[in-house]
């Protein structure tokens, strides 16, 4: 509308920014439990009706980001398949089977199957798939449920930065500042293998009474249960064995990682439907489809702001936070990005910080550097503080106990408060002295 | 009389053992319950929001859960039964604090038998603390007496100053 209009350029951005910010108060809120998909898209809508964003710079800003859509569709019917292929059964029995009936050594195990799964078929897999499966697992055992649940959600994000593919947000940030596989490596693998070493730590502390005992393995469901077709289970493995070699190969000559997990995806369906054991109804209805809208919302109502050179004041002000050292980069980047995911969710505020990066692109490369690595292990590890969701979230589970109403999710939190602030600085740490 | 019998999985020894100073009782009715916590689930279906799925797992996983849970409470009743001949097997499904207050009051429990949180090995443990949450919502809210069984810890003691 305004595009035909003779408005001056401050109501444009003031109207930009109102729209923006009432999008991220929206998601941050979820007014009326509308889902996060539908409050990013109405934003976007909303501007692209008043003209604040013409259809043609949306539509670029969505082509451009293609990578990122393309990872998100593989990355998930990669999961997807390799669960119908009994993959994470039969991995989690083997974990049990590995630990020779200890439950210190179970809980062990966890950690280090969900930093595989993390790290080849990133954090969703981990705390979707292996989650339930694990809680099973454990049920079955006559274990403590709670560490164990707690260890596959938290290993989910702390070992989210071992590869970039093991977050989607590391590729929606590396879609838009590229970074070399042995930059990556160099800045992100160190701190992501010291973090996970607090994390395991920590919890073996915390939960040291209940992991004392032991459990009897008659109760485990044999492998072979867990694998229910065998072909179609050793042709999985191999396809991803091939995908995680050809994600290292692509990450090094830098190549569109959507592609690899979108191939690997088709390689699984194709063979998950030749051997019967899915079909294509059954492998969409296991992908989150609103997932494309609300990120898609996101790109363009960021990119709208963007234009209105707020993002570029916002970096500014991340530059000016960090005195222009690298040390004050890694921390400041660090500290915003984890808090800001706390507040709204992670994608958006990766989105945003993306953004206004884009400003600080006069800076020397050791603290561009240091910003884009902050932000990805801010916006990886950040959400452990408040795993069952946002910051809103939680005031909204203190005010249900304080009202003497016994709820979940409180739990988490305080095992989240204990243990995240640790990891972000001594992870950050570790970044800035490899920087 | 009738008595509750609070089983975790973990205590069906202690608790049968404290039953015995009650077989002198006459008409003495002992219930075994076993409640299904479905806090672990809540926080499951918390984690799918958050990465922007919709709440329940899909529905094989679902019923996988559901076996599991339905299973360990069969088997923790059935070792009950074997420990408390001929006692009322109740299973619920919940909050375990307030499922086992609300049993309470609706069997008509005359005495509430639950120990101080489940025991996995190792010492058993005294002082602040050793006494948790459902154990404790369950002394300030139930209808009737309750007996809290600790295991015993005669060595742990004198306690130091």
């Amino acid at each position: 509308m305004f595009l035909f209009l003779p408005v001056p350029e401050i109501w444009k951005t003031a109207l930009t920014s109102l729209i923006g910010l009432a999008t991220l108060i929206g998601i941050m809120t979820r007014p009326f439990r509308w889902n996060e998909a539908i409050i990013a898209m109405a934003g976007a809508a909303v501007l692209l009706l008043l003209g604040l964003i013409t259809p043609a710079d949306a539509f670029l800003t969505l082509f451009r980001d293609w990578n990122t859509f393309l990872f998100f569709l593989g990355m998930m019917g990669l999961s997807a398949l390799a669960e119908a292929a009994g993959l994470f059964d039969w991995l989690a029995v083997q974990a049990a089977r590995l630990a020779g009936q200890s439950a210190a050594r179970l809980f062990l195990n966890v950690f280090l199957l969900g930093t595989l799964i993390s790290m080849v078929l990133s954090n969703d897999a981990t705390a979707l798939i292996l989650t339930p499966i694990v809680y099973v697992l454990v049920t079955k055992l006559r274990l403590p449920v709670l560490p164990y649940l707690f260890a596959c959600t938290f290993i989910a994000d702390t070992a989210s930065f071992l590869l970039p593919v093991s977050n989607p947000i590391n590729i929606i940030i590396i879609s838009r500042f590229p970074l070399d596989l042995l930059t990556f490596l160099r800045l992100l693998f160190l701190p992501s293998l010291v973090v996970i070493g607090i994390n395991i730590g920590i919890f073996f502390m915390l939960y040291r009474k209940q992991l004392k005992g032991a459990f009897d393995i008659q109760r485990l469901p044999s492998a072979a249960q867990a694998a229910k077709h065998k072909a179609y289970f050793r042709y999985t493995c191999c396809v991803l064995a091939a995908v995680a070699v050809a994600y290292v190969i692509a990450s090094a000559i830098q190549l569109p990682l959507s592609l690899i997990a979108l191939s690997g995806a088709v390689l699984l369906l194709i063979g998950g439907l030749s051997w019967r054991r899915t079909s294509l109804r059954q492998t969409a209805s296991r992908i989150s489809w609103s997932i494309f809208g609300f990120i898609a919302g996101m790109f363009i109502v960021v990119r709208a702001i963007e234009d209105t050179g707020l993002t570029t004041v916002f970096g500014n002000w991340l530059i000016h936070l960090s005195g222009s050292t690298s040390f004050g980069a890694v921390m400041v980047g660090t500290a915003g990005a984890a808090l800001g995911t706390n507040l709204i969710n992670n994608v958006p505020m990766a989105v945003v910080m993306v953004s206004a990066l884009g400003g600080i692109q006069h800076a020397s490369p050791v603290i561009q550097h240091g910003f884009i690595a902050a932000t990805m292990f801010g916006c990886d590890l950040g959400p452990n503080l408040t795993t069952v969701g946002s910051l809103a979230t939680v005031l909204w589970l203190l005010i249900l106990r304080q009202r003497n109403v016994d709820v979940s999710g409180l739990d988490y939190f305080k095992v989240g408060v204990v243990v995240t602030p640790l990891m972000l600085f001594v992870g950050a740490l570790t970044i800035w002295l490899l920087l | 009389m009738r008595v509750l019998c609070c089983l975790d999985g973990t205590n069906v020894e202690q608790v049968s053992k404290s039953t015995e100073m009650l077989l002198a009782t006459q008409s003495l009715t002992l219930g075994i319950l076993y409640v299904i916590d479905t806090g672990p689930r809540k926080d499951i279906e918390h984690i799918r929001e958050r990465f922007l799925r919709p709440p329940g797992p899909p529905r094989s996983r679902e019923y996988e859960m559901q076996q599991a849970e339905q299973g360990a409470a069969q088997d923790i009743l059935n070792e009950g039964l074997r420990y408390l001949l001929n006692a009322e097997t109740l299973q619920r499904q919940g909050r375990p604090e307030r499922e086992i207050v609300n049993v309470a009051a609706e069997w008509q429990a005359d005495l509430v038998i639950i120990c101080p949180r489940a025991e996995y090995g190792g010492k058993p443990v005294i002082g602040p603390r050793s006494v948790g949450h459902v154990a404790r919502f369950v002394l300030d809210h139930a209808p009737c007496p309750v007996l809290l069984v600790r295991q015993l810890a005669r060595e742990q003691f004198p306690i130091a100053q």
